[in-house]
């Protein structure tokens, strides 16, 4: 490190070691420890950065902006809501209270869905159908001509 | 009840006026501050400040806390502060309208060293980035990593701004800054 690169590393990082980078904070230290013109350099640098500190202390804007400010702000306009704003309105207004049955429906609704994926109904359906076929053959057996004599019932 | 700026912010998007109002009287004068010094005049500064507050009260139910709400709001007024200078240098004589004294007022003339005047002076020359830079520096107390993510801008960037911006006061006001004092 020489003066040059130490005068930007000050402009860059400030004086005050607390607010340099722990990589670069031993090497500048022992720099400044070493070389009286870097002193003079990390001095001129501290007295720099309070007098842009205390300069910039001073208040520049007084109570009376800040309360005009805040009179114009009295008249609000609409607030900008997001596009599922309205369905979560719902739920939280309408539904809300009555949760229990909303979860109740819920769990039909789940209980439908497991249902109509695994096919359970389906068995019974198929069941249904085998009985009524069945039950029209032995109908059908009952008033059909005997094979042999031909005789009917 | 909690009355962090958070906690603020998610009942304001809820559409609640008086926790923005809260809100308001805890930030609005030091963003006025911040923007005066951007800027350089009280009348720009508070244009910013509202505008910076009702975007704070229509965005609302979009805010996301992924940053504290002084940073954002930060961010916010900086960015009003910059669009608004670099259109101030468009703007027609006649659309300008009535100027604004930038001269301090007689109190502020008062307290202000002559030396902090002039410094105060040459900060409002420097150009904006790197006002703004050195502003959020030595007001705001901020790390270059913060300024950075204000700023929108890398660490080095800032590192550059302030290299930059000091540089320029020194060559602005010499010898007056290593006066004893």
């Amino acid at each position: 490190m020489n003066n040059e690169q130490l005068q930007i590393f000050l402009d860059g990082h400030g004086a005050d070691p607390s607010r340099w980078p722990a990589a670069q904070r031993v090497a500048v230290e022992n720099f400044a420890a070493s070389n009286a013109q870097a002193r003079v350099l990390l001095e001129r640098a501290r007295r720099f950065d309070a007098l842009l500190t205390r300069t910039a202390a001073h208040p520049v804007a007084d109570e009376a902006a800040a309360a005009r400010v805040l009179m114009r702000l009295s008249d609000l306009p609409a607030q900008r809501r997001p596009f599922w704003h309205w369905p979560l309105v719902l739920l939280d207004w309408q539904f809300a209270p009555a949760w229990p049955r909303m979860a109740a429906l819920a769990c039909c609704a789940a209980v439908g869905f497991v249902v109509g994926i695994a096919g359970l109904d389906r068995t019974l359906e198929r069941y249904e159908s085998l009985q009524t076929v069945t039950a029209q053959a032995d109908i059908a057996s009952i008033f059909e001509p005997e094979a042999l004599t031909g005789a009917r019932p | 009840m909690d009355d962090s700026d958070e906690a603020l912010m998610a009942r304001v998007a809820r559409g609640d006026q008086p926790a923005f109002r809260a809100l308001a009287r805890r930030h609005v004068p030091a963003m006025v501050g911040l923007a005066r010094r951007i800027l350089g005049n009280t009348a720009d500064a508070e244009d910013v400040a509202q505008e910076a507050m009702l975007r704070v009260w229509t965005h609302a139910p979009r805010w996301q806390p992924v940053a504290a709400f002084k940073t954002w709001l930060t961010r916010v007024v900086v960015n009003l502060c910059l669009d608004r200078k670099r259109r101030a240098a468009w703007v027609d004589l006649e659309e300008a309208g009535e100027l604004v004294d930038r001269a301090p007022d007689a109190v502020e003339r008062m307290e202000t060293s002559e030396r902090e005047r002039q410094l105060q002076s040459a900060i409002e020359k420097l150009p904006d980035r790197q006002r703004a830079a050195i502003v959020l520096t030595y007001t705001e107390g901020m790390s270059n990593a913060q300024v950075a993510d204000i700023l929108d801008t890398s660490v080095s960037a800032v590192e550059t701004l302030l290299i930059r911006g000091k540089q320029n006061l020194r060559r602005a006001l010499g010898e007056l800054i290593d006066e004893e004092g």
